[in-house]
């Protein structure tokens, strides 16, 4: 690892909505987060990689995506509520704007066999890439047995009874906190 | 009242479904996709299974943030009333499903610090994360079974799966190969 850098001046609005546009537009097919740690704390040296690992956690945790959630971050950092808003614009509104184009184009012609053909292919790929979600971050619970058994009751809620997904977060939740509550911590 | 086939009652109807789910959206959003597939296909029959199997993908390969499906859920249901309704409620959907929850992380991000060792931020923490491990699992099974019906299909998607597990490679790639293999009929739905 190369040694802690100075970090540069806070960046101003446009700064950052320049930064999270250089993020977004960098992250075609994926790796997002690598991106945003790249431009963030290596190129423009905006934050160490400790805050930056830190804020990480906090938009993982918060509901939301988690690369919206780290542009709030990141922009709230340095410009509070104005800064969050133009970290966010940035992050998304030249790829929405992008997308919204692709899908008229796919709504317009997709019946076309060709188009068709190559989707199915995209597709398959697609689906392997959600499959992979879950066993991403098993490996984080392995050695825990009651993380496995909440992990696997919340499945069996959804799979196979098809209890609805709030029900489930706001059943499962509650009780997977109280189970993890800190031992011997005060109330309050 | 709205007339319940016009345009502006499937914006609503768009608005209100991505509203009242954008705070349950755990582990980055993700979670929330087998439910899109239900409410999107099943429920309000905005577009068919082979078209939300695709849109995911297209979402996934496009630059910028995944969850960016929504819009075009939205985009899709609007669409039967033509394409100016489309990008209204495509429009409508994506901030639909990121105002509240954006709302929740720019308060966190200005106060977090603050609960930095609350026992409900620990317990938050840790007590959330095997929760979003069981959704994730379903939410996999039903992008799945969405996208697949042919058994080569299947082994390229779990073939995907281990690749994206195993190596770094830039999953770009891999929708560009099967792309490839599907545009020349070797994979079929």
């Amino acid at each position: 690892m190369t040694q802690e850098q100075e970090l540069s001046r806070p960046p101003e609005r446009q700064a950052l909505f320049r930064g999270m546009l250089q993020v977004a537009l960098s992250s075609f097919g994926g790796g997002m987060s690598a991106w945003s740690q790249r431009i963030v704390v290596e190129q423009r040296r905006w934050m160490s990689n400790e805050s930056f690992i830190t804020g990480l956690t906090v938009a993982r945790l918060f509901p939301g995506p988690n690369q919206i959630n780290m542009a709030v971050y990141i922009g709230a950092q340095f410009q509070r509520l104005a800064g969050a808003i133009a970290a966010v614009s940035g992050i998304l509104l030249v790829p929405f704007s992008l997308l919204m184009l692709i899908g008229v184009i796919y709504f317009q012609f997709h019946a076309i066999p060709a188009v068709d053909r190559v989707l199915t292919g995209v597709v398959a790929a697609a689906a392997g890439m959600a499959l992979s979600m879950g066993f991403k971050i098993l490996n984080v619970y392995w050695r825990d047995p009651l993380a496995l058994l909440l992990a696997a009751v919340t499945f069996v809620a959804l799979e196979v009874f098809h209890v609805h997904l709030i029900a489930v977060v706001l059943s499962i939740g509650p009780v997977a906190m109280l189970l993890y509550w800190p031992r011997g911590a005060q109330r309050g | 009242m709205v007339d319940p086939t016009s345009g502006l009652a499937t914006l609503l109807q768009v608005i209100v479904t991505f509203l009242r789910l954008s705070l349950f959206s755990l582990g980055g959003g993700n979670t929330l996709l087998a439910e899109y597939h239900h409410l999107a296909v099943d429920k309000y029959h905005w577009i068919t299974n082979t078209q939300f199997a695709d849109l995911y993908a297209l979402a996934e390969a496009a630059p910028g943030p995944s969850s960016m499906i929504v819009g075009l859920l939205g985009l899709g249901a609007g669409w039967h009333h033509g394409p100016m309704w489309g990008l209204i409620s495509g429009f409508s959907a994506e901030v639909a499903i990121l105002l509240p929850s954006t709302v929740v992380m720019v308060m966190a991000a200005l106060s977090w610090n603050k609960l930095k060792d609350e026992p409900v931020r620990v317990a938050f923490e840790k007590g959330l994360g095997p929760v979003t491990l069981g959704i994730l699992f379903s939410v996999g099974l039903t992008v799945l079974r969405t996208a697949d019906h042919h058994w080569l299909a299947y082994l390229v998607s779990v073939l995907v799966c281990a690749l994206m597990l195993f190596t770094r490679i830039s999953p770009l790639y891999f929708m560009l190969v099967a792309g490839v293999l599907g545009g020349l009929g070797i994979i079929q739905r």
